[in-house]
Parts: C-alpha cells; sequence; structure tokens
C-alpha cells in the first residue's frame, strides 16, 4: 500500500515537474513574442544549442580602436552617449546592430559598409557586449 | 510594469530557494541518519515544509527572471551559465516538492534515501545558479 502511494507520488512528481518546466517555455515563448511586437529587437539567429563564448580580449580591444576611430565623435568616447544614443546595455541582437553600422540609418547615421569588413564588425560587436550594463 | 521592478522581485525571492532548499536536504538527512528517534519525525516534518516553501520561491524566482529578460530562457554568456543550471533545479525541485506532499509524512527508508540523494543535487543546483546569478550582477556592475 505505502509503496503503491509513493509510486503514485512518482509519477505525480514527473508529472508536475513537466507541466512546470512547459509552462515557464510557454510563458517565455510569449514573452519574447511580445518583446519583438513592442520593440526593435530581433530574435537571436544561433541555433538555441549553440553555446556561445565570451569574446576573447584581443577581439574585445581591436573593437575598442575601431570604435575610438569611427563611433566615439558620436557616440562618446566611453560609448555612453553623445550625439548619438548611448551604447550601453543594448537589448539588440548582434545582426541587428551589425545591420545598423552596414546600412546606417537614414538621416541620422551613417553607413559604415565600405569602411569596416565583417571581421571589423564582429569586433565592435565584441567592444559593445563587453560594455557593462546600467 | 517596467523590467527593473522584476530585476528587483528577482533579487528578493532568489533567495528563498537557495536557503530552503539547503535547509530542507540538511533536515531530512538529519532525520534519516536518527532513523525512529522522536526529533526525526519533526525533522522530516521542517525539511518537507522548506522543500515546498522553496519551490514555491522558485516559483517566483523563475516568472520574475523571464519577466525581467522578456522570455529569454537560455541568453548568453553568463545568463547562459545561469539557466544552465536554473531549469534542471526548477524542474527538479518542482518534482520533489510534488513527490514530498503526495508521498506523506513518513515514506520508506529506501524511498526516503533516493529522495535525499536529489534533494542534495537540487540544492547543489540551486546553488550553482545562485553562484552564476551572483556573477552576473558583479561582472555586469563592475569596473
Amino acid at each position: 500500500m505505502k509503496l503503491r502511494r509513493e509510486t503514485a507520488a512518482l509519477a505525480a512528481a514527473v508529472l508536475a515537474s513537466a507541466t512546470a518546466l512547459g509552462g515557464a517555455a510557454a510563458l517565455a515563448a510569449d514573452l519574447r513574442a511580445r518583446a519583438a511586437r513592442t520593440s526593435h529587437q530581433l530574435p537571436p539567429t544561433d541555433p538555441w544549442w549553440a553555446w556561445p563564448s565570451s569574446p576573447p580580449p584581443a577581439q574585445v580591444a581591436r573593437g575598442r580602436t575601431l570604435f575610438l576611430n569611427s563611433c566615439a565623435h558620436c557616440h562618446g568616447i566611453d560609448a555612453d552617449g553623445d550625439e548619438g544614443p548611448d551604447l550601453h546595455d543594448l537589448q539588440v541582437s548582434d545582426r541587428y546592430i551589425a545591420r545598423t553600422i552596414t546600412r546606417g540609418i537614414k538621416g541620422e547615421m551613417p553607413s559604415f559598409a565600405k569602411k569596416h569588413n565583417a571581421a571589423d564588425i564582429s569586433a565592435l560587436i565584441a567592444y559593445l557586449r563587453s560594455l557593462p550594463s546600467g | 510594469m517596467s523590467e527593473l521592478v522584476w530585476a528587483k522581485m528577482h533579487g528578493a525571492v532568489v533567495h528563498f530557494p537557495v536557503a530552503l532548499s539547503l535547509c530542507s536536504a540538511a533536515l531530512d538527512a538529519a532525520g534519516f541518519v536518527l532513523g525512529t528517534r522522536p526529533v526525526a519525525r519533526e525533522l522530516h516534518r521542517g525539511g518537507r515544509f522548506a522543500m515546498v516553501a522553496g519551490t514555491l520561491g522558485s516559483a517566483g524566482a523563475v516568472i520574475s527572471g523571464l519577466l525581467m529578460t522578456k522570455g529569454d530562457w537560455l541568453g548568453h554568456g553568463l545568463l547562459r551559465w545561469h539557466h544552465a543550471f536554473a531549469w534542471p533545479a526548477f524542474g527538479l525541485l518542482v518534482g520533489l516538492a510534488t513527490w514530498r506532499v503526495l508521498a506523506g509524512a513518513q515514506p520508506a527508508r529506501r524511498a526516503l534515501g533516493c529522495y535525499l540523494v536529489c534533494a542534495w543535487i537540487a540544492a547543489g543546483l540551486v546553488m550553482a545558479t545562485g553562484y552564476w546569478g551572483g556573477e552576473l550582477l558583479i561582472r555586469s556592475s563592475g569596473p
């Protein structure tokens, strides 16, 4: 009798665990969909199973150099904003940042497609991601 | 509501699962060692209460965390590490609390032994989640 009760409790526990995780995943999906509708945030392009690694310090340093040459006169030397906006704690995807750098923003920011190649843009993104939030 | 409110709420509730899951595992372990002595029953009762309360706290932490990050259930960098431990910990805590409530006040010793192993694993996962959460906070507000 006791064993039957414990086995039934185990089945209920597995069910409750799966329900809780499923509910959390559903809530996450709903929140992501809402965020995508109400902001300019783009969904990440990386597959969910890919484990992103922190950018190497050398790439961040190179990004900082490129930033000082191309971006600092509008965004400030510490990227905290001047003529252009503060770039700390960007809530946009890497793809969005790369697209903004290459295409520019009409009437606000020039295109840097001719000045910076893909490697430069990756370094710039690495530098922007390394900026402390807040 | 702004993400700042959810961030504050997340910071407030995460301490409940950290403290209570560890407390629950410790109380149940003590009760398990003491066997049939009267105090063991009280220790198991405390362990059961702490597990249920810790799990409720973990649900609050998960919900506020998802609201704070706009549904980013994996993230990147340190957040990915935080989540790598958070999801297994949450699933395990919910399962353990459910089993503990439904299995009655005095489950069989062997079943309780298996439960205890899982409870310590859950406590370890919760602590690892807390560690990476702390790293997120320290490194993102550091110099």
